[in-house]
């Protein structure tokens, strides 16, 4: 419970620069597992409201860590956990000079592409002192290393422009340099990385080589590019794309793909990349086709990877630029990230710039800051163990001891996602269905939620087939015998009363005239023109209800559908968005509609769009309760109702501007465009004055505390 | 007959083959030491008689001797003791008045004669630091600048004496450029040095410009590298190390770090600890954030100390007045100079930004009016390895000989040294009456019972413990698994819960209990000794919880503080930014709020103020200083009911008079890349004069290490408990606490608490003397007390250890504790001992362990 004060300085631009892009990226992920069609509706919502708006203990515990252990919650945001490492050794007496690369051979032994002294440094992580120093006449800027189970060295040198290639023994085997290949004569050659396959093909990663991963024949003879990145455009340049002329698309800086920032190749054979400025494909894992074989997109850090590393078990370590690490499952699955920038503090464990990783077979990981040149291992602690652990004995298949040291690791952190999923895997597969949902709703997997719920669901309807028979069964013989017996209309009359009552009261019968509508809009809101039919308080009542139902819709939807919990919403933006937009719609609808000859008053203007909305009242309620007792595998029926009701409260609110206002179907058109446009308008303004209030505010700040500081201080 | 016999031998002959390959394959497994261990001690200093040429012999006492040298400014101060002699500065000539004889020379013969070796890498200003007893740091056009009283120029010092006492002395420095005059009062002591800088000794108009002074740098100082002229080239272009002083310097880091002297190859940013915390109202910028990185740990006690060789000698420097404004520096070797070295710094004036509308516009500015303070600082030098029974002269001494001085000073008082309780009488009886009979150390429970989530109107409170959850929690703990020593902390029992909740609110959460179920729970739990209480953090604040207007701590620019806990909390979290409230208001908080539960609550839980130290501004400028602050903390401990107990988090120096329960002590540093070791050097100074609890073991503090650490440190387990699922309070900002369930955690209490108890309860009563690192991971903790003596060996490593024949067990502690001995922490006088009484000892050990394994009695 306890806060701690010193903080770690970052410039200012430095800080903004990080907390914006990790808001960036957290938002990036809310917005990649919320894009559902029939949330499309609230989502414009709460994005026009925030154009609207937009003028408007953490206990530090005792850890033995430097910096937060993070893993990820079921919403896909960073949530602390056990520390998973512990800063171990700091070497700083090796001399490095601006190190670029690490690599541990099947020996045990750290190479060090130290680039500043345009060596390789081999240090024995057993003795912990340097087995060997490797240097080349033509060697001056090693900045790739990666060593072949052979125990063969290759070095990449983008000064030399050659991949150098050494025995065990640091002796000089051969180089490659460029290709003669017609095909790579205008690409530049200056090898970056390297890595080398169980074949001795050579994978490249080549400064200022836009056209992928260079891979090379034992021989030196150039294969091809292994795999590319995809040029991204942003929304602007997809504009530009689509109106500039070609000369124009020239002119234009050249739009290339994100560079590869790292290359690794694991026990297997298998190809990783890392790319810079990437966050959504910053980690890849290739297929010999060199696909990615990861299926969603994995979570690259910061957008600013700079190296991979994967141990014998299939874990993936990698990198980023301003210090963090970031463990990753075979599958992709986000594990940890550890670490933090600083800038102007030598802490174990936190880095200024952290160009490399690389893992050893004690599962120990070893980076090194690249500006001051000192290796800093981290040792796994027992809680990370247990979590490789756990996943090594379910990838294995062994479902039953998976668990229990799943179960272990929720002990020491019960919002642990991984856990959760891991052990509601572990009942789906023991077809312990009601477990399973138990678990994944905690982590927050509603495909596997979804899955255990039809199981579930199966198997309650294969129960209670006979009683569901049954009720449908004693319904319909209800209604049989009704018709059958009274056939004096006994019972519709009675009903017929109670509804002559409830319409005597003159607001219900307003407010129930709403769902006549749907039927026959034209009708009914000619009714409302002439004033027969309808009220304010009505229309009130009824904007009221269906605020009601939305925000039930939005907040109280059965756990498959409901991706936003309450206090992940931003309500005040909501409530302050749906009466700011309507009040607008209102208002400017009626402007609009007294220049252009409307005839509705602004009485008529407020209730039309109350009195269409029963369709997307009554289709809203029915997702929200059919959201209960749906899966995954009926997700269609719940968007298909939904926009049912949209369409046909659109088309209800339509005729009835059409009708109060006598307009024909074209004129509609045109005032509703014209509303919306003044909506805009009004918007703008409002911004604009907000804005300009608080320039003006702020300098009558500026003058008033000047004015005491030096005329009365 | 012969193959049969054959067959017969060479069964067994392979077998033993096998064997032998089989142990010579099996590489033991080396402990490798890190930053978070103590390594083993330095080597021994080799040092000879010092050449006092140039010195005038001032002062001598039974143990010291004191010569001066008036150009430099430099004591020199030997120890009669074993002849070790330390120097105040480093005593060296500025390079340029060499450099200038060597240009004059008549000829390359006396060119080479008078070219005596420099000091590589030391400037003019960095000489003048080097030697001088003070140097003053100083603002000139935004930049600051240092100058020394014995600097080349610019400046006048003379020593004077006082009252004809040749003890009492006073350095009279002129500094000419700023006009500044800075007397300094010099007491040479019987075991050391007091130096006094009074407010009203600094005059002259530069004090408007005075930054910081710093007392004697280079004292201690190890490393260095020297520059040689080469009679070839006419040059200093040979250059050579100097001989590398080994030892440490003890900075209070934590629990207490060490800084190893040795050659770093890399230049590492300076360490500077702000004792008592950062005054965030005298920061640069009145804004802040907490980012991934962890917070850095804040010095809680004005001292430092270097050791020189292993056990051979040292010094323990502290404060005695002016620690509000002291830090603590060290330069690592590398950085500017070859040398590392420590000194406290004294902060009189800092720039700070100056906003001036909210866009935050503004300017840098020196404070208009500085801090005025007067200096005391003591350096009490050690020598010995304490087998006279003195402090040893490492960092076990130091801690010693601080705590001696403490106590001394009424600031700490033995409360459980040989069952003494003294005034306490509660906490007592749980505690040791008998030291023979080993009583159960008490073990902390804290429980959090709400906190708020954004609800769909406003807040929504998320209750994880209701007062019956604490009472079936607590009852199962002391039923279930008989631990009977037990106090504990409530969290978010205010409505509003932990984070909203207004800090002097006795409305109660009608979700978790009303005030009568409080009562009733504190009083049937205290009738079995069980003392529960209100926890409350009277520091931070938020807007959520209240109006800043009137509460909240100004910055010297008059903006509130502001603390952005955006990176850390949850995005959702009901709050993000926090701000610190003003002293007095902490104060009169604490006040109002416990004065209403002093007749049924034993003892009160008190966080945040016990740590933050602030100054008080008003839009007008400064209403209550940090000195003023801790007088006003003081007098509101004080003024609490005497018979209820004071529980507080990580407190700071000058409440430790008034604190009976210390909790979350840290266990470690802040890991600086130059911090070489840990050691619980605050655990040793506060040992039997409170209860010291570890931090939470829920949170990475959970492991057989951990547990044996605390077995090392001597802090007791503490916990934070809830009855609901953690995971509850992912939306709260207590979202870090995210495990805390307690059916999770039962089974680690009863086992943590055991191993710890099986220990631990066995030295108390007893004063920790002595703390010797065996072998890497294998420490020896000494305890004694009249005659009665007690070594717990702790085996932090994978091997089993052997001491004396008594088996340690991989990752175990074990407790040796023999009657009527005289007690040694020097492992050759032990087996001296045991001698004599060899299998009287042995016969009365007392064999315990803790570990994995369970008991491996002998």
């Amino acid at each position: 419970m306890s806060i701690q004060r010193h903080f770690y300085y970052k410039p200012e631009g430095e800080q903004k620069k990080n907390l914006s892009r990790r808001i960036a990226e957290k938002k990036a992920r809310l917005a990649i597992s919320g894009k559902r069609i029939w949330l499309a509706l609230a989502a414009t919502l709460i994005f026009a409201s925030a154009l609207v708006l937009c003028g408007s203990g953490t206990a530090a515990h005792a850890s033995q860590a430097t910096s937060y252990t993070y893993t990820m919650d079921e919403k896909g945001n960073l949530t602390r956990t056990q520390d998973a490492y512990l800063p171990d050794q700091t070497i700083t007496d090796l001399g490095l000079n601006n190190p670029s690369d690490l690599f541990v051979d099947d020996d045990n032994m750290l190479y060090i592409a130290d680039s500043g002294n345009g060596r390789v440094v081999k240090y024995s992580i057993g003795s912990g002192k340097i087995a060997g120093i490797l240097t080349h006449e033509k060697m001056t800027n090693p900045r790739g290393i990666y060593v072949t189970k052979a125990g063969d060295i290759y070095v990449a040198d983008p000064s030399a422009k050659k991949v150098f290639c050494f025995d065990r023994n640091f002796n000089y085997l051969e180089s490659f340099g460029k290709p003669d290949s017609p095909n790579f004569s205008d690409t530049p050659y200056e090898p970056h990385k390297v890595a080398v396959d169980n074949g001795e093909n050579i994978y490249i990663i080549g400064e200022g080589v836009y056209a992928g991963v260079i891979q090379l024949s034992y021989g030196g003879e150039f294969l091809g590019y292994f795999t590319v990145n995809k040029t991204r455009l942003s929304f602007i340049q997809a504009i530009q794309n689509a109106i500039f002329t070609r000369a124009q698309l020239e002119n234009l800086v050249d739009r290339v793909p994100p560079t590869f920032s790292n290359i690794f190749i694991d026990h297997n054979g298998i190809v990783y990349t890392t790319t810079m400025g990437d966050n959504r494909d910053g980690l890849k894992k290739h297929d010999t086709a060199g696909r990615n074989m990861f299926k969603k997109p994995v979570w690259g850090g910061y957008g600013s990877m700079t190296d991979v590393y994967v141990d014998e078990h299939g874990i993936i370590y990698t990198s980023s630029h301003d210090g963090y690490v970031e463990v990753y499952s075979g599958a992709g699955e986000f594990i940890f990230e550890f670490g933090s920038y600083v800038l102007d503090l030598d802490v174990s464990g936190l880095f200024s710039n952290l160009p490399a990783i690389a893992v050893d077979r004690n599962r120990t990981i070893w980076t090194v800051d690249g500006d001051k040149g000192y290796l800093q291992s981290f040792k796994p602690t027992d809680y990370a163990l247990m979590v490789y652990n756990a996943i090594g004995l379910y990838e294995k298949g062994l479902y039953e001891k998976a668990m229990e040291q799943w179960n272990e690791v929720l002990r020491l952190n019960q919002m642990s996602v991984l856990a959760h999923n891991g052990v509601g895997k572990a009942y789906l597969h023991a077809q312990k269905y009601e477990d399973a949902m138990e678990h994944f709703k905690v982590s927050g997997d509603r495909d596997y939620y979804s899955q255990a719920f039809w199981e579930v669901r199966n198997r309650w309807l294969q129960d209670h087939l006979p009683g569901i028979a049954a009720v449908i069964a004693a319904i319909w013989l209800a209604s049989f015998l009704i018709k059958h017996f009274d056939k004096k209309g006994k019972i519709r009359r009675l009903r017929k009363k109670i509804a002559d009552r409830v319409s005597s009261v003159a607001v219900l019968k307003d407010v129930f005239y709403a769902f006549r509508i749907p039927k026959h809009p034209l009708d009914r809101y000619y009714d409302i023109r002439v004033g027969k039919s309808g009220s304010v308080i009505g229309a009130t009542i009824l904007y009221g209800l269906f605020f009601l139902i939305y925000m039930l819709y939005l907040t109280g939807k059965g756990f498959i559908y409901q991706k936003t919990a309450v206090e992940d919403l931003d309500i005040n933006a909501i409530v302050l968005g749906f009466f700011t937009i309507l009040g607008l719609f209102v208002i400017c609808n009626y402007l609009v509609t007294s220049i252009k000859d409307g005839d509705g008053d602004f009485k008529q203007v407020y209730m039309t769009p109350a009195y269409g909305l029963v369709p997307v009242m009554v289709s809203m309620t029915v997702v929200t309760v059919a959201s209960y007792g749906l899966t995954y595998n009926e997700a269609f029926l719940l968007t298909v109702t939904l926009w049912i009701g949209i369409v046909w409260s659109v088309v209800n609110v339509f005729v009835g501007f059409m009708t109060i206002h006598d307009y024909t179907v074209r004129e509609n058109m045109a005032s509703l465009i014209l509303t919306v446009v003044f909506m805009m308008i009004a918007a703008i303004i409002a911004l604009i004055i907000i804005i300009m209030w608080d320039r003006l505010y702020g300098f009558l700040q500026t003058l008033v505390k000047e004015m005491t500081r030096n005329v009365f201080g | 007959m012969y193959l049969v016999k054959m067959k017969k031998r060479i069964l067994p002959v392979s077998i033993c083959l096998i064997l032998g390959l089989i142990s010579f394959a099996h590489v033991k497994a080396v402990y490798l030491p890190t930053n978070r261990d103590t390594k083993l001690p330095p080597d021994a200093v080799t040092y000879d008689i010092a050449d006092k040429e140039g010195f005038e012999p001032l002062y001598e006492t039974d143990i010291l001797a004191y010569y001066f040298r008036e150009d430099r400014d430099i004591f020199l101060i030997e120890d009669k003791r074993n002849g070790y002699t330390w120097k105040t500065g480093l005593d060296i000539p500025f390079g340029a008045d060499i450099n200038e004889q060597v240009m004059n020379a008549k000829d390359a013969e006396e060119a080479e004669r008078l070219a005596v070796p420099l000091e590589d890498a030391m400037n003019t200003t960095y000489t003048a630091i080097a030697n001088s007893l003070i140097t003053v740091e100083y603002d000139e056009g935004g930049t600051i600048k240092q100058i020394s009283s014995a600097s080349r120029e610019m400046v006048e010092s003379r020593l004077l004496t006082l009252n004809g006492n040749p003890a009492t002395r006073l350095l009279d420095v002129d500094f000419r450029n700023i006009d500044l005059q800075v007397k300094v009062g010099i007491t040479l002591g019987e075991n050391g040095i007091t130096y006094e800088i009074k407010d009203e000794n600094i005059t002259g108009s530069g004090k408007s410009v005075l930054i910081a002074i710093d007392i004697t740098p280079f004292l201690g100082a190890s490393g260095g590298r020297l520059k040689y002229y080469n009679p070839e080239t006419q040059m200093y272009d040979i250059t050579e190390d100097k001989y590398m002083v080994p030892g440490y310097i003890l900075v209070p880091d934590g629990c207490g770090s060490l800084i190893r002297f040795q050659n770093n190859n890399v230049s590492f940013t300076m360490y500077y600890g702000d004792v008592y915390g950062k005054d965030h109202t005298q920061d640069t910028y009145y804004t802040d954030r907490l980012t991934d990185a962890i917070p850095l740990k804040d010095p809680v006690m004005p001292v430092f100390g270097v050791a020189h060789g292993n056990g051979q000698a040292a010094f323990v420097a502290y404060a005695d007045s002016a620690a509000e404004y002291m830090q603590i520096c060290v330069r690592p070797e590398e950085n500017l100079t070859a040398y590392t070295y420590v000194y406290p710094r004294f902060v009189y004036n800092t720039t700070y930004f100056q906003v001036y509308n909210n866009k935050g516009d503004g300017y840098f500015t020196l404070m208009s009016e500085p801090n005025r303070m007067d200096i005391r600082i003591t350096y009490e030098f050690l020598a010995g390895d304490g087998s006279d029974g003195s402090p040893a002269a490492d960092y076990t001494g130091m801690a010693l000989t601080y705590r001696k001085h403490l106590i001394e000073q009424g600031i700490l008082t033995e409360k459980f040294i040989g069952g003494r309780t003294n005034d306490i009488p509660d906490i007592a009886s749980s505690s040791k009456k008998d030291t023979d009979t080993a009583s159960d150390i008490p073990i902390r429970l804290d429980f959090l019972m709400s906190d708020s989530k954004k609800g769909i109107v406003g807040t929504e409170e998320v209750v994880v413990t209701t007062v019956e959850d604490v009472r079936n929690i607590l009852t199962t703990l002391m039923e279930q698994y008989g631990i009977k020593n037990i106090n504990s902390g409530l969290y978010g029992w205010q409505k509003g819960g932990e984070s909203l909740a207004k800090p002097y609110s006795m409305t109660f959460s009608g979700k978790v209990g009303k005030e009568r179920a409080f009562k009733e729970l504190f009083l049937e739990f205290a009738q079995r000794n069980v003392d529960i209480s209100y926890a409350r953090d009277f520091a931070y604040i938020n807007k959520e919880m209240l109006n800043y207007n009137g509460n909240a701590a100004r910055h010297v620019n008059t903006w509130y503080l502001s603390l952005d806990k955006s990176v850390v909390l949850p995005k959702n979290s009901p709050v993000l930014y926090y701000s610190y409230a003003k002293p007095e208001k902490s104060a009169s908080w604490f006040t109002k709020l416990f004065r209403k539960v002093y007749g049924y609550s034993k003892s009160v839980t008190v966080e945040g103020m016990t740590k933050i130290l602030l100054s008080s501004y008003t839009g007008d400028g400064l209403e209550l200083s940090v000195t003023d602050v801790i007088k006003l903390y003081q007098d509101t401990f004080e003024n609490a009911d005497s018979n209820v107990k004071l529980n507080m988090e990580n407190p700071n120096m000058y409440l430790w008079k008034y604190t009976d329960r210390y909790l979350s002590s840290p266990v470690g540093t802040s890991q600086y890349v130059f911090e070489t070791d840990a050691v619980p050097f605050l655990q040793m100074v506060l040992n039997g004069t409170m209860e010291v609890y570890a931090p939470y073991s829920n949170f990475s503090f959970y492991t057989q290490k951990d547990i044996l650490r605390m077995i090392d440190y001597n802090v007791y387990p503490s916990f934070i408990l809830t009855k609901e699922p953690s995971h509850l309070l992912a939306s709260t900002p207590s979202a870090d606490l995210y495990s805390t369930e307690f059916s999770n955690y039962e089974m680690l209490i009863a086992d943590v608490y055991r191993q710890v108890n099986e220990a631990l309860s066995q030295v108390a009563g007893l004063r920790w003397v002595g703390r010797t690192v065996l072998d890497n991971g294998v420490i020896k903790n000494t305890y004694e007390y009249e005659g009665t003596a007690a070594w717990i060996i702790i085996n932090y490593t994978d091997e089993t250890y052997e001491y004396n024949g008594l088996a340690v067990a991989p990752q175990s502690a074990r407790v040796i504790k023999i009657k009527d001995t005289v007690t040694d922490d020097n492992g050759t006088v032990w087996q001296a001992t045991k001698n004599e009484a060899g299998a009287k000892s042995i016969i009365n050990c007392v064999n315990e362990s803790a570990g994995p394994k369970g008991g491996t009695g002998e």
